[in-house]
């Protein structure tokens, strides 16, 4: 079983649902309020993830490596701590603290076809990994940005919003070239990969953080085309979209 | 530039690139800027462009971020449908029952489509906007730029003009840019482009251009072709052909422009790829320059943009007295036989556009020999270019039907009213029943179409006599199962089909009726016996076949207009009103469409109409001017 510690209006917890769902992986999402409570930075949260980020995911179907490092039983009948119940202790399967890690996992581990990251293609992982990176990057600055307007960030919003359109200029770029080639995606091939995942919230989102996309519309199209991804699934800011002109 | 460019109306009709053409990929919604003003640019199904006021007529919500179906523009707001072409609202989901008015209309701007890019101007179009006016790019541009440095003749003037862009593209003829945004004014990005120059990816050495400036906004040169014995010829003789580099300015807005191009040869221009991407990379520098210019001088204010308020004919409400006034003139384009007796006639506007219909409407058809019929249109979503009408040839026809199968030809004029729909369609029935008797076909088939394009779900069961009266088959062959053809029942039989279509009764369904006389009064009355509630059905006959009585005067008060008249036995109610300067709009005038309705206030109406349902009709609170008349001896009307 699958639990995701989710938070809906985290760009990197839609990363984890938009792939779960593409998979059509059954989960259980445990909410952690981000905002207002700030519950990611409380102490039942930190005993999970010490470094107090959303996404967690916690596969209890993995076999751990090593039995006997598992907690004593004693253990799940303490007193939960605050929101955390005794039945959801992460402790007995495997738990991963960051959204780009969380990809890798699932991709690898649950996608039959072996399209959203392909393992065995060195070239591929390492041009997806670039894109991992890549994504950091806009979560560093449009993100921060929409965490300024939107959750009160004491961040330097105006800096954030001209490191995005940096990056937003350079992905135009790449994708319009893409197009060119004939490509729909962020890695070369047929189909998504979880590069195109990790990109997409805080792209979609950017708006929220006053950055607009208008002069990206080679990054517009391809937002659509993400959108038209058997299994997507929207939030709140990130509208639907309807059907592909069937030939 | 601090002043905005164009503001002379001389000069507002200055073509201005607004994207490429395959920033217009299918279903998708371009999010466009011109001269300050933010533009909705899609390209419909069909291959029109669209080009928008970028604002919901409702919230005014950016239409960029809508849906585009392929046929109409919905907004991601509160649903709100704009048709192809138009930009009439055809559907509003919180009003499910009612017709949109002709008056929620988008502004839209000019569009032509030429050297793969988009082009268009600062004015907004009049509601009677005629297309074929649209003015051609600039001939100068053409003239100086493409014509003359070409040795062997190949293009000219307008050859160029006349050629399809897409052929060009993939012909490599021309080769469209990718686009550059720069956040810079105009005069900045048109100083910097003239020392335009790139790195030539064989010899790898600098290439100087001589551009020359046309204006602000247009600029050219010309470049030696990318070939390897051009490369080692260097500094030999000119090739004989030349490629011709033309960039263009978009004024986005007064610190925001975008650099657009295009190349174009007198042949094939190789290495398509090794040449965007040395434009790009030198372009992309050229940006560097002019974004550090922007740095040294203050940012001009935004250019302000005024909203154009939709034109006075649209705005002004639907008086009653003006509502026949208005007509279009149309041109036959088309006349096929569909079945039997049944002839399908398109019909396209001479100059301008045709007013936004939605499905369930009808339009008068004013005839050559002084007729005017009532036809429902055929359409689907999106087809605003023409309208389209089934008319079968009456047996007893008094000259309507028998005109148009017999006199009426390919390339006549015809006058037609704007459509009216009196029978609406809703778009939030959990199912949808359609049920057409011979040729009540033609509004379910708009029905029809409609729904399956939104891919909701619904049955189409039409009753004919045979196969040979089927109309409109290839339609019904689109929509697969959910259309089904009932052929040679007589009335008992199709009496007790309707039994079976009509048993049950769930909520939000919703069941549309058109068809013969007979066959809608008992599918009614089947529907009434099965608990059908009376907004659930929806129903419209061809003709009133009830015997109307004229026999008792009476008097009318209007409590708007302020005066009573008298209804003399042997004349209607809408012919008093008229006579005496209340001028109700009107169509069928038999009690069949319900367009001359008015709304009662006292007095008990003697219904004699087929369009009111028979509680709308018990109510007493509405009638039809054209046949209905007065069981009390006086009646109040809201007029």
């Amino acid at each position: 079983m699958i639990t995701l510690y989710d938070y809906e209006l985290s760009g990197n917890c839609y990363k984890i649902r938009l792939l779960l769902s593409m998979l059509e992986i059954e989960y259980s999402k445990h909410t952690v309020e981000f905002y207002p409570a700030a519950d990611h930075k409380s102490e039942w949260f930190k005993a999970i993830n010490p470094l107090g980020t959303l996404p967690v995911l916690v596969d209890r179907s993995h076999e751990p490596q090593n039995a006997g490092q598992r907690r004593p039983l004693q253990q799940k009948t303490e007193k939960p701590h605050n929101e955390q119940t005794a039945d959801l202790n992460p402790i007995d399967g495997l738990t991963l603290k960051d959204s780009a890690a969380i990809l890798v996992y699932l991709a690898t581990r649950y996608d039959k076809t072996a399209s959203w990251y392909p393992s065995s293609d060195p070239a591929k992982i390492a041009q997806i990994t670039e894109w991992l990176a890549f994504a950091d990057g806009i979560t560093a600055s449009a993100s921060q940005a929409r965490l300024a307007e939107g959750f009160f960030y004491n961040v330097d919003a105006d800096a954030c919003r001209a490191r995005a359109h940096q990056l937003f200029r350079i992905l135009d770029e790449h994708l319009w070239f893409a197009e060119h080639r004939k490509q729909r995606w962020l890695v070369a091939g047929d189909l998504p990969t979880i590069a195109d995942l990790a990109c997409f919230p805080y792209i979609i989102l950017s708006e929220e953080g006053s950055i607009s996309r208008q002069d990206y519309p080679a990054i517009r199209r391809w937002t659509d085309r993400v959108k038209r991804i058997p299994g997507f699934i929207v939030m709140p800011g990130v509208f639907p979209i309807g059907p592909e002109l069937s030939s | 530039m601090d002043t905005k460019p164009d503001s002379s109306s001389d000069n507002n009709h200055y073509w201005h690139p607004i994207a490429s053409s395959t920033d217009l990929t299918p279903r998708h919604v371009f999010h466009g800027q011109l001269l300050g003003r933010e533009l909705a640019v899609w390209r419909a199904d069909d291959g029109n462009v669209n080009v928008w006021e970028n604002r919901c007529l409702h919230r005014g919500v950016r239409l960029s971020i809508g849906v585009n179906d392929g046929r109409e523009l919905v907004c991601q707001y509160h649903g709100w449908r704009y048709a192809n072409r138009t930009a009439g609202c055809t559907y509003i989901p919180a009003h499910p029952a009612d017709s949109p008015a002709r008056t929620i209309c988008n502004n839209r701007y000019p569009v032509t489509e030429q050297y793969g890019l988009i082009w268009s101007a600062e004015s907004a179009l009049p509601a009677t906007h005629n297309s074929a006016s649209v003015p051609d790019i600039d001939p100068g541009f053409l003239n100086g730029s493409i014509t003359a440095p070409v040795a062997d003749g190949d293009l000219n003037t307008a050859t160029i003009r006349a050629l399809n862009t897409e052929r060009e593209i993939d012909a490599g003829r021309l080769l469209v840019l990718r686009p550059i945004p720069v956040n810079a004014t105009i005069d900045i990005v048109s100083t910097v482009l003239q020392s335009y120059g790139y790195i030539h990816p064989l010899s790898n050495t600098p290439v100087h251009c001589a551009v020359e400036a046309r204006d602000t906004y247009r600029h050219t040169t010309q470049v030696t072709p990318l070939t390897a014995n051009d490369c080692i010829a260097s500094n030999a003789n000119p090739p004989a052909e030349l490629i011709q580099l033309h960039f263009i300015i978009q004024p986005v807005d007064s610190a925001r422009s975008v650099i657009r191009g295009f190349m174009s040869g007198s042949s094939t221009i190789e290495h398509p790829t090794t040449w965007l991407q040395l434009h790009n990379a030198a372009l992309s520098q050229l940006r560097i320059v002019a974004e550090q210019q922007m740095q040294a001088i203050i940012p001009p204010a935004a250019w302000e943009v005024s909203i154009t308020p939709v034109s006075e004919s649209l705005a002004k409400m639907p008086g009653i007295s003006n509502a026949a006034a208005t007509t279009q003139r149309v041109v036959v384009r088309a006349i096929t036989d569909t079945a039997k007796d049944i002839k399908s006639v398109e019909m396209a506007a001479i100059t301008g556009d045709l007013a936004t219909w939605q499905p369930g409407s009808h339009i008068d058809v004013l005839l050559a020999n002084g007729l005017t019929r009532q036809y429902s249109l055929t359409n689907g979503p999106g087809q605003t270019d023409h309208y389209n009408i089934g008319v079968k040839l009456e047996a007893e026809s008094s000259g309507g039907s028998s005109f148009i199968h017999h006199s009426l030809k390919p390339g006549d004029v015809l006058t037609v009213s704007p459509p009216r729909n009196n029978f609406s369609l809703r778009r939030d029935a959990v199912k949808t029943l359609l049920i057409a008797g011979g040729i009540g076909i033609t509004p379910l088939l708009s029905m029809a179409k409609a729904l399956f394009h939104s891919d909701l779900p619904f049955e189409l069961h039409y009753f004919v006599a045979d196969n040979s009266h089927v109309a409109f088959k290839s339609c019904l062959d689109e929509f697969g199962k959910a259309a089904n053809i009932v052929t040679g029942l007589d009335p008992t039989e199709t009496n007790s089909r309707l039994q079976q279509l009509l048993a049950h009764y769930e909520n939000a369904h919703h069941v549309y009726l058109c068809g013969p006389g007979p066959m809608l009064d008992s599918a009614k009355a089947i529907a009434e016996a099965h608990s059908w509630p009376d907004e659930s059905v929806h129903f419209e006959y061809f003709k009133n076949a009830t015997e109307v009585s004229q026999d008792k005067p009476f008097s009318v008060a209007l409590a708007r207009t302020g005066i009573t008249l008298q209804v003399p036995a042997g004349e209607t109610l809408l012919s008093v009103l008229r006579n005496n300067a209340v001028a109700l709009p009107s169509s069928c005038e038999q009690g069949a469409c319900g367009t001359c309705i008015v709304d009662v206030i006292d007095g008990t109406p003697l219904h004699q109409d087929v369009y009111l349902s028979n509680a709308e009709k018990k109510r007493g609170n509405c009638m039809m001017t054209c046949v209905s008349r007065a069981l009390s001896d006086s009646l109040t009307l809201d007029i």
